[in-house]
């Protein structure tokens, strides 16, 4: 019985050929490939072109190879394994081949979908990386982009100013304070994108002060409870008075976090109540634990929308109702994140939106000795000690020029000389005995800040002395520091408008 | 004439592209689908080297692995060529190109090879250009197994120098 089972049942998958010292076949069992003596065995496949060498070698060998594809007479395809081996002695050379292809195919399937995989995985991450690339590029370009459209709104801020101070009738008037709020409201669009686009690219940093918190968070409620009023809406701000007075943190960034959140909350509440919570949860290592909400009474944000809230250039109202760049969010998050500190929102269609924030702020232990010396610096114009002061404007721009002149003209105390051309500064610096310099940082012939690094090496008590202020609208914090570096006392940031262009002369002078 | 057979192997990677220039070479023709290569796929292909010289390829087709070292000795055997073959978008094929070749000219210091930087349609000059140093090792050719771009100038180059 059993050798009629084997007849039925076994198949048997290996062949055995041996071949001549050139490669022709002497004998085969034909179990795969039908051959007859005297074929060159690469007839049976190419593989065996390759072992040629091996044919008539007159040693021991056994060369094993697997997963081979071979194809018989009748294009049939098997996946073997082959041993070859050869012999001491007159010995033919053995050739065995093992048909495994029914393992090898299971085998294959496996691999596809390993390799495919892994594959695929590969080519998201590449498409990922491009992404990113491609997100920092528009960032970048966004930052510079937003610099460049910052410089002819200086003209336009100014000359309002100027132009204002002039004889003309109320309907004048009245289109300049268009004219200007327009260029202000572009201002602070154009602030709110330089502002993401470096947040994103990680060009922030924070400037820690000391000052006074409780202060800060009054003169909040004084300016918002005012514009609430005008919109008809209630505003309270509830402030935990155990808070530190004073804080260590970036004052600008924390007074900007509650405005655009305020602001926000305003914008979308038509009628009812803002309220503002602070609050102090713990105290540890000199530092406070605090929770900030911001609670309205507007028109919500649906749940879909709620993920969206903080990106960048979404505005979910699209109805041209509410104005703006709808980036005030995205950058609180981002500052709040660059502080280390957390936001999250809640909403009600209808019913209203709470954002909250945690953070940890810094504060001096001892807050009895603390105190910041408060003097404004245009009220300094009252202290000053000469009736004139000499001040030298560097700068090639001839609408910064004009801008600088007439507001320095209409307060008395200054000559004003100009230099146009960096290479003629220092010359002058040496044979005049100026109060201050304001210099234009991008200017034909030497930069200003170079040419600052210049002055204050010149053997000339004043020259190591003299303030000298920066007119810029380069204001990445790596410029600020060489700035400072070079020598610079202090950066006037272009658009500069007449009040804060003499704050900061106020402040120099001596 | 007799005319000689010479093996050239082709090395790499999955998924860079070793059977698709194979086919290309020998076929003229381009699939976008992809079927992983297990074992050794051998293939041949007549080469005119000069007018009045030819050659036949035998060209071993292997499975890809991302380790070398893993190819078979056996496989290697008698080899008179190789070709290696890395994914110009995908850094994971090119990430131990410099290794792999230094293990290669080492172990087979008198045999011919190729350095292949495959699938250059998916990419543009300007980033072949920027990023030509990423690859660690300069590339003999930049090819493209689906426009044909170089594929038969890489074989025949290798060809030329095997009758050397
Ligand atoms: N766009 C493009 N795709 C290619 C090129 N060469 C191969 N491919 C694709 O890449 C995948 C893998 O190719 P294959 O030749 O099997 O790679 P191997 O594993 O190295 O043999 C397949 O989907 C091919 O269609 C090429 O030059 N350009
Ligand atoms: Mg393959």
């Amino acid at each position: 019985m059993l050798e009629t089972y084997r007849e039925i049942y076994f198949h048997p998958r290996t062949q055995f050929i041996t071949i001549d010292t050139s490669g022709n076949v002497l004998e085969s069992d034909d179990i795969l490939f039908k051959l007859k003596k005297g074929d060159d065995i690469s007839s049976v496949s190419l593989f065996f072109k390759g072992l040629s060498a091996y044919f008539d070698v007159d040693e021991e060998n056994d060369i094993k190879f697997t997963c081979i594809h071979l194809e018989n007479n009748d294009r049939q395809e098997y996946t073997c394994d082959i041993e070859f081996k050869t012999f001491a002695g007159a010995q033919p050379t053995l050739i065995i081949i093992h048909d495994f292809s029914e393992h090898y195919k299971y085998y294959q399937e496996v691999a596809q979908s390993r390799n495919e995989s892994v594959i695929n995985s590969q080519i998201l991450e590449l498409k990922n990386k491009y992404l990113k690339e491609k997100e920092d590029f528009k960032n970048t370009f966004i930052a510079n982009f937003s610099h460049e459209l910052r410089n002819p709104l200086t003209g336009v801020t100014a000359f309002c100013s100027v132009l204002q101070k002039t004889d003309m009738t109320p309907e004048q008037q009245d289109y300049v304070e268009v004219i200007k709020s327009s260029a202000d409201h572009l201002r602070n669009m154009i602030g709110d994108i330089l502002e993401v686009s470096k947040i994103e690219v990680g060009k922030l940093s924070l400037h820690e002060e000391l000052f006074d918190f409780h202060e800060l968070i009054d003169m909040l409620e004084f300016t918002y409870s005012v514009k609430a009023k005008q919109k008809n809406i209630e505003f309270e701000i509830d402030f935990d008075e155990k808070i530190p007075r004073y804080i260590e943190s970036d004052k600008t960034r924390i007074k900007q976090i509650l405005e655009n959140l305020i602001e926000n909350a305003l914008k979308f509440t038509s009628s009812g109540k803002i309220t503002v919570l602070i609050k102090e949860n713990q105290r540890r290592a000199r530092k406070v634990n605090l929770s900030i909400s911001v609670q309205d009474t507007g028109i919500g944000i649906p749940d879909e929308k709620l993920v969206l809230i903080f990106n960048s250039f979404t505005q979910l109202n699209n109805s041209r109702k509410f104005v703006g760049t709808g980036l005030g969010l995205s950058i609180v998050k981002g500052l709040v994140e660059l502080m280390d500190g957390k936001i999250t929102v809640e909403s009600k269609v209808k019913e209203g939106s709470t954002f909250k924030i945690n953070i940890n702020l810094r504060y001096p232990i001892n807050q009895e000795a603390t105190s910041l010396e408060t003097k404004s610096d245009i009220e300094r114009k009252n202290y000053l000690s000469k009736e004139k002061y000499n001040i030298l404007l560097a700068e090639d721009s001839e609408l910064a020029q004009m801008a600088v002149l007439k507001i320095l003209a209409q307060e008395g105390n200054f000559f004003l000389d100009i230099i146009t051309n960096g290479e003629d500064v220092i010359e002058s610096v040496i044979h005049n005995e100026y109060d201050m310099i304001l210099m234009d940082i991008r200017m034909p012939g030497t930069h200003g800040d170079e040419l600052t690094k210049m002055i204050r090496s010149l053997p000339v008590q004043n020259c190591k002395t003299i303030p000298i202020l920066a007119l810029t609208a380069n204001l990445y914090d790596a410029d600020k520091k060489r700035y400072k570096k070079m020598g610079m006392n202090d950066i006037i940031e272009k658009p500069f408008d007449e009040s804060t262009l003499l704050k900061k002369i106020y402040k120099h002078l001596k | 004439m007799k005319k000689a057979s010479k093996k050239i192997i082709l090395l790499g990677h999955f998924g860079v592209g070793k059977s698709s220039l194979i086919r290309q070479f020998v076929e003229n023709t381009f699939t976008s689908d992809y079927k992983v290569t297990i074992g050794v796929h051998i293939l041949k292909k007549e080469v005119e080297i000069s007018p009045d010289e030819t050659i036949s390829l035998i060209i071993w087709d292997l499975e890809g692995y991302d380790d070398i070292k893993k190819t078979r000795a056996s496989y290697l055997l008698g080899t008179h060529g190789f070709i290696y073959v890395f994914d110009v978008t995908r850094p994971a094929t090119f990430e131990n190109l410099e290794n792999d070749i230094t293990y290669l000219t080492n172990q087979y210091a008198n045999t011919p090879l190729k350095v292949v930087g495959n699938k250059v349609d998916l990419v543009t000059k300007t980033y072949l250009k920027e990023n030509k140093d990423m690859f660690g090792v300069a590339p003999d050719f930049f090819t493209s197994a689906k426009t044909g771009d170089k594929v038969d100038d890489m074989f025949i180059a290798l060809a030329k120098e095997l009758v050397k």
